[in-house]
């Protein structure tokens, strides 16, 4: 093989060309290519990313149309619920609604009162509050009592009664004094 | 053999030294690679811009569909929280106790000779138990007779529709007082009888360390 027989100026000659070629290297990865690379590689994921939202989304719309219709009874049903919790303070509406309501099925005098109010333990209800009620049927009979013990379990759904009370009265023993606790779960307002 | 006589070997040497130039080389070098460079810059670049354009499209398309997913996905969270809400309140209403079915049950308990002078009932908390203590009068010549007929009567009626049912007597007492009845007088007896039942049936608990039969 020939030997290369290079002058002294040639060798610097050569030096300084294979520094500008690393330097030219440099130069056209560091501030050219790379970040042109980059800015398509960053938007080659942003495609990605919002076609994949797109795909999602097509799915998410359609769940919530074939949710909207298998919801129909829900929401009506839970519109009607609702419904039973008038705007305003419970302790404004409710008292009267019960004396309305017994009064409607023959025991006057009827009285309500607020025992205490508590929130719901269930994540489901945090909307919701239990208020129990203490309720005075001073005078009434079995028969009519208990007519209007069913009427008002079947138009108040929300509300149970977990405690009952009847005593004859001692000097008209047809007659019973009766004290109903109940509870009614109501919608915040 | 003709012999050759080079008389401009100086300015030959010089012209090949000018020819082996390693700066000039170099530059050439430099010059081709850095066209070459240049030519897959731009190759690159005009594929980023139609990846900018597609990315623009897309975006289009996002900033369009975006609003009725938002939307969309709220609508989805509320339908979601009323169903489950729907679910416990309809579980309360099913789950809570009818007191009207019991008190008509009662009724039919007491017959001509007996009476009720106090009932009280609660529900415990869990809305599965109740207990009820029945306080009455009963009359006839064998009053405590005429008072075991009644519980056991509230127990067969409340057999029927409820579970765990027990109806006991707590005090069963004679009474020296008479009371008239179809012109007949008629010794009494005051019974005061407690009802413990639930609505749902509870699993009979199975022993441990018993294997199941095959």
């Amino acid at each position: 093989m020939k030997k290369l027989n290079l002058s002294k100026d040639q060798i610097q000659k050569l030096a300084v060309s294979t520094i500008g070629f690393v330097i030219l290297l440099y130069v056209y990865f560091s501030f050219f290519l790379g970040p042109l690379n980059a800015s398509r590689n960053s938007m080659t994921a942003s495609i990605k990313e919002l076609q994949a939202k797109l795909g999602s989304s097509k799915n998410e719309m359609a769940k919530a149309t074939n949710l909207e219709n298998q919801a129909r009874e829900a929401t009506t049903r839970y519109a009607a619920l609702t419904n039973l919790s008038p705007e305003g303070a419970p302790i404004a509406w409710f008292p009267p609604r019960m004396k309305i309501f017994f009064s409607n099925q023959q025991i006057d005098k009827t009285t309500a009162r607020l025992d205490s109010n508590v929130p719901y333990k269930e994540a489901d209800l945090s909307g919701w509050t239990r208020y129990n009620w203490m309720l005075d049927l001073p005078q009434t009979d079995f028969a009519t009592l208990g007519i209007a013990v069913a009427e008002l379990e079947n138009t108040e759904p929300l509300l149970s009664i977990h405690h009952l009370n009847i005593h004859a009265q001692a000097d008209n023993p047809q007659f019973q004094q009766v004290t109903l606790n109940v509870a009614t779960a109501i919608l915040k307002r | 053999m003709a012999l050759h006589l080079n008389l401009l070997h100086e300015e030959f040497q010089e012209q090949r030294l000018r020819q082996r130039d390693p700066l000039k080389i170099g530059m050439m070098v430099l010059g081709g690679l850095g066209a070459l460079m240049f030519l897959y810059y731009m190759w690159n670049a005009y594929q980023t811009l139609g990846i900018r354009n597609r990315l623009n499209a897309v975006q289009n398309d996002w900033s369009k569909v975006e609003p009725k997913v938002t939307s969309a996905q709220k609508r989805s969270a509320e339908l979601n929280s009323i169903i489950s809400t729907t679910k416990v309140l309809d579980g309360m209403i099913d789950g809570r106790f009818y007191w009207a079915p019991f008190l008509e049950k009662l009724s039919r308990c007491v017959a001509m000779n007996a009476q009720i002078t106090s009932v009280d009932g609660t529900v415990l908390d869990d809305n599965r138990g109740v207990n009820v203590m029945i306080e009455g009068l009963a009359a006839g010549r064998e009053p405590r007779a005429a008072a075991e007929e009644l519980r056991q009567l509230l127990l067969e009626q409340l057999g029927q529709s409820y579970h765990d049912v027990k109806v006991e007597f707590k005090t069963l007492e004679d009474l020296d007082t008479l009371v008239r009845i179809g012109g007949a007088n008629m010794a009494m007896a005051r019974f005061s009888v407690s009802a413990s039942f639930s609505q749902t049936a509870t699993k009979p608990a199975t022993p441990a360390g018993r294997a199941p039969k095959k």
